[in-house]
């Protein structure tokens, strides 16, 4: 009996700044939770505690909007985004970290600077351009240029790769590895939390993405995704905040149990270089 | 030269050409529709429309309802309604030749771009041949659904400004009647504040700050006649006498509340706009104004409120003007890439002068309806508040914002020196006054090319 | 794959186009191999190369282009010489209080980001127990959509009656208006920054874990404390996913745009979805209006898509700039692994 309340005291003192830290990034959270549990008039006020639960609120977000449907595109984005990403980006971050060749800081430089331009100025001739292929209202703007690279994702997996000792590199070279083989065989498993870093980053930029789809989806309401749909609860003027909150965490819970998940892999695969702690 | 410098130049070459190519491919957007009137309206309609607008959710459902009606009363028509989308959206959409035929947008904002460009099509030839009475609506409402001398557009339903007072606080310090002139608002609003024990405000009689809630210029300027455009599309800010009326007494009751410190600490803590915490709805604040669609805000989330409604209090000077507002609305037009313009042109005819299709909106949304048959309807609900505004409505001296190629650019340019101007650090109002002209014609200048 | 024996140092070539390599005999064999790694990297970089020329090359293109016009998006773009751009530079009015208040997002809120999010992530290597779920809470925030945790953070920022303040005065201590108080209103954005601190402080662990153990124990050894292993040995070993937050942090910043937009109508009193142009940029008093929504406000409120334009291109110029000098500086800061 005492030594279970010794280590649970202990727990406490070990863990007492974990705690603080999980309260502070908690609060807002919380405050997402209770106006998910409210009615209509005090969600959107400064009240925080629901007077009355109402946690058929969550029942009312399915009924409103085809959630499930939402859910479906939100997954479809994600995950086509992500793969096609990983097939354009690793072989070209590897290209720059680790094969030598003229033009390769150039190259990196230009990485970089494609994420320099304000989106919502490129978006015009780009929406012309995708309005001329037919594309417009599905969600293939958003997930095919992925398929020719996302610099966000090539900077990172660069970055990832340049902390692999080049030795690893250097000795696949000798014993006579092409560059391809090389990438598969050596780096890949080695870049495991780098590439789940990138791919988590990805995925859940792609399933929060509300501009890309605001512009592409927005007429063609079988395609919305849930990050979208996230914002019709509303009238022209008003926003209906206990549905949207609520709606909100519904839209979180995959992403979350998804990231739990994920985090335990990235993190438990780091094997050849050793953990720490 | 080497092979490899080579195979570099044509690889450059290439990749130069095809961006050159999808550029211009891209660029060649834009251009004149060639949608007009048929010589004759068809007997019958039959075909799809696309309608696209910006409601969503109860209110999407009434506008659904609206289009129901009218797909049942003309058998073989089907309108393929979009919901949710904005101006920005829609303006991207035609200019990328999407081929929209009924567009609704919720401001007035964009009315010149989209009547100046033909993105929405000069709606004359129809209304000539259809011979719709425009008569029926008031000359202000048609003034912001033109530009330039091109209609390109109708008004679907209206929103209306005017003063709520709330008439239990008023009868506590004596008032029964609401103030007429903004020299009476500011004796009451001065009389019916309390302060706490450590001077800051508890209950305010009216807040003098823009920015809070629908105090805006463009709402107060009605009560002061003044101007914000001259014809040519410059500026007649600085000279018209209006804003200076308007901005002195704004200047005092911020003075005589207490100063702009105080009442920006009051402000800090206002309820959301929308919520049942709004000031107004709780109390906080017994004068407030706003549009029409409080009404419905008040009856849902605070109906043991005792309000009142009246036209908002006018100029000193301007006593005769007394009973006008300000006046914008919802605005509908066919687009250029209509493949249906007839079926686009009927379905506009119903929303705008059908006298049940405007009933219902009006009902279902709360807001104004822009014909005259439909305000005087006997199906249409008035409550005693809510007949404030229809009366505003039809008031000839009530004013809009005027359409420009700037959209609000100007009303947003006055709004960041008037911001100055309430805080304190502007001396000379004269000078202000004459640099927002200066800022607004450069930017007309600027667009104008 | 090479059938010759490798020679060390035979596979680094020459870094001057063209020139031979050292001797007659391998001369031959290095510039084969080389072309070879060069066709290679160019095979990986073929998606990449294409992507960039389709999303970046050509919108680049269109929106130089665009910023010598006058164009409205519905009607075709006119030119106009460097009208745009001598407003820009001289008729602005708001271009100055944007441009500062940008520069101190990416002066201070990247910084505090960064510094938060590895001290986040040193602690987590250290938690014993219930780490995967702590992860899971520090990271939580970064997973809300932005529009929406920016609206919480608001509230519970409520200058009256959010918790924090309450908190406060009950201490004892004044409490700021946080989003209401124009002195107030950026440090209120970079602690909201600050919450959502998870999506950088996950890299940062992936790096922090992957510093291989024998390094830390050979620096024991050496007698090296704690700190001086920190900074002998785990920040060298992180430097590129330290470059990498930086810069991607920089270049957030610099578009800072949604919760800026979202927080000052939120403190107005209308929250919405979207940040819409009709409430009050940079309330209070133009203090978080930023580049981003100067643009946006401008380009799409005031039709001004021609000026829009002009800015994306200044800042595209000068970030690029920053961002050369950045990588120049990096190359300094990490010998052993930069390319």
């Amino acid at each position: 009996m005492t030594g279970r309340r010794r280590s649970a005291l202990a727990f406490v003192a070990d863990h007492a700044t974990f705690l603080a830290l999980a309260i502070l990034f908690l609060a807002p959270l919380v405050f997402i939770a209770l106006t998910s549990l409210m009615s209509a008039d005090q969600a959107g006020t400064a009240f925080a505690w629901p007077t009355q639960w109402h946690p058929e609120n969550f029942a009312a977000v399915f009924d409103k909007l085809p959630l499930l449907k939402y859910f479906g595109n939100s997954l479809i984005y994600a995950t086509l985004a992500t793969a096609f990403m990983l097939i354009s980006s690793v072989p070209a971050a590897y290209a720059l970290a680790r094969i030598q060749f003229r033009g390769s800081n150039l190259l990196f430089l230009a990485v970089i600077a494609m994420m320099l331009l304000p989106p919502q100025v490129t978006s015009v001739p780009l929406y012309v351009m995708w309005t001329r292929l037919g594309l417009t209202g599905s969600l293939w703007p958003l997930i095919l240029p992925n398929l020719l690279g996302d610099a966000f994702s090539i900077f990172l997996l660069r970055q990832f790769f340049l902390t692999i000792p080049k030795e690893y590199t250097e000795a696949a070279r000798m014993d006579g590895c092409g560059e391809l083989r090389t990438l598969l065989r050596v780096i890949l498993p080695m870049a495991r939390p780098g590439i789940a870093a990138s791919s988590i980053f990805l995925f859940f930029a792609s399933w929060n993405d509300y501009y890309g789809p605001l512009l592409y989806t927005s007429e063609n309401e079988s395609a919305w995704p849930v990050s979208y749909a996230l914002a019709q609860l509303r009238t022209a003027r008003s926003v209906d905040w206990n549905l949207t909150m609520a709606a909100t965490l519904v839209a979180m819970v995959p992403v979350v149990l998804l990231f739990f998940l994920a985090q335990r892999v990235f993190i438990q695969g780091i094997t050849l270089t050793g953990v720490k702690g | 030269m080497t092979k490899r410098t080579i195979r570099r130049r044509v690889l450059s070459g290439t990749a130069a050409a095809a961006v050159l190519t999808l550029g211009l491919a891209a660029c060649s957007g834009g251009g004149s529709s060639t949608v007009t009137a048929a010589p004759e309206a068809p007997d019958e309609l039959s075909g799809t429309i696309q309608f696209w607008h910006f409601f969503t959710d109860r209110e999407a459902d009434v506008i659904q309802s609206v289009v129901d009606d009218f797909e049942s009363q003309h058998p073989g028509v089907t309108v393929e309604v979009s919901a949710g989308q904005d101006d920005q959206k829609m303006r991207q959409a035609i200019a990328a030749g999407q081929p929209i035929d009924v567009g609704l947008s919720y401001s007035t904002d964009q009315v010149g771009t989209l009547c100046s460009s033909g993105d929405f099509v000069d709606l004359a030839p129809f209304i000539e041949r259809d011979g719709v009475d425009l008569g029926q609506i008031p000359e202000t409402v048609q003034s912001y659904t033109q530009f330039d001398g091109v209609r390109c557009t109708l008004p679907a339903l209206a929103d209306v400004y005017g003063l709520y007072y709330n008439t239990d606080l008023l009868g506590a310090a004596g008032y029964t009647e609401p103030p007429r002139t903004l020299d009476e608002l500011s004796d009451m609003a001065v009389d019916l504040t309390e302060y706490a024990e450590d001077g800051s405000i508890t209950t305010l009689g009216f807040m003098p700050l823009l920015g809070y809630y629908e105090n805006a210029e463009s709402h107060w300027g009605p009560a002061a006649d003044a101007q914000w455009l001259n014809e040519d599309g410059t500026s007649a800010i600085g000279s018209s006498p209006g804003w200076e009326t308007l901005l002195e007494w704004q200047a005092d009751l911020i003075e005589q509340l207490g100063g702009f410190e105080k009442l920006s600490e009051f402000q800090a803590s206002l309820g959301q706009e929308f919520s049942a915490e709004n000031d107004f709805q709780t109390g906080r604040v017994a004068m407030n104004l706003d549009g029409e669609y409080r009404t419905a805000f008040i009856a849902d989330q605070a109906p043991d409120l005792n309000y009142g409604t009246a036209p908002f209090p006018v100029a000193a000077g301007s006593e005769d003007r007394y009973g006008a507002g300000y006046i914008t609305g919802n605005i509908v037009g066919i687009g250029k890439g209509s493949t249906n313009p007839e079926l686009a042109w009927a379905f506009i005819k119903y929303l705008t002068t059908d006298t049940q299709a405007q009933v219902a909106l009006s009902n279902g949304l709360k807001n104004v309806p822009t014909m005259a048959d439909a305000l005087t309807d006997p199906g249409l609900e008035v409550s005693e508040q809510f007949q404030t505004f229809l009366d505003i409505f039809e008031d000839p001296n009530s004013q809009t914002t005027p359409p420009s190629r700037i959209g609000p650019e100007y009303q947003t340019i006055f709004g960041t020196h008037t911001q100055k101007w309430q805080s304190g650090e502007v001396a000379d109002l004269t000078s202000m006054l004459d640099q927002v002209d200066q800022e607004i014609d450069a930017a007309v200048q600027l667009q104008a090319g | 794959m090479a059938a010759a024996p490798v020679r060390p140092g035979a596979g680094r070539s020459p870094s001057v186009a063209g020139q031979p390599a050292t001797e007659g005999a391998t001369a031959h064999l290095s510039r084969s191999r080389r072309r070879r790694r060069e066709l290679v990297a160019l095979a990986f970089l073929a998606p990449a190369l294409l992507g960039m020329l389709v999303f970046f090359v050509f919108p680049l293109v269109m929106t130089v282009y665009y910023s010598f016009t006058a164009f409205d998006l519905s009607n075709p773009p006119r030119f106009n010489g460097l009208a745009n751009w001598r407003y820009l530079f001289t008729g602005d009015p708001l271009i100055g209080t944007a441009a500062m208040n940008t520069l101190w997002f990416v002066a201070i809120m990247v910084p505090v980001r960064i510094v938060g999010a590895l001290a986040v992530a040193w602690m987590l290597t250290r938690a014993r127990r219930a780490s995967g779920l702590l992860r899971t809470v520090y990271y939580l925030p970064a997973l809300i959509p932005p529009v929406a945790s920016t609206i919480a953070f608001v509230f519970v920022l409520n200058p009256g009656t959010g918790p924090v303040n309450q908190l406060l005065e009950a201490v004892g201590i004044d409490p700021p208006g946080w989003f209401t108080d124009p002195a107030w209103s950026k440090p209120a954005l970079a602690l909201l920054g600050l919450w959502v601190l998870g999506d950088v402080m996950v890299i940062m662990l992936a790096s922090l874990l992957d510093v291989p153990t024998e390094q830390y124990e050979a620096a024991e050894l050496d007698g090296a404390n704690g700190w001086q292993r920190f900074v002998y040995v785990t920040i060298p070993h992180m430097a590129p996913i330290l470059l990498f937050a930086l810069i991607t942090g920089v270049i957030g910043a610099l578009r800072y745009f949604t919760e800026p937009a979202v927080a000052s109508a939120t403190a107005q009193g209308r929250a919405a979805v979207g940040a819409g142009t009709s409430t009050l940029l940079g309330w209070p008093g133009n203090s978080t209006l930023t580049y981003g929504q100067l643009l946006y406000s401008k380009a799409f409120g005031a039709n001004l898509l021609g000026y829009g334009s002009a800015m994306a291109v200044l800042l595209f110029v000068v970030t690029a700039a920053l961002m050369a000098v950045l990588l120049r500086r990096s190359r300094a800061f990490t010998p052993e692994v930069a390319s």
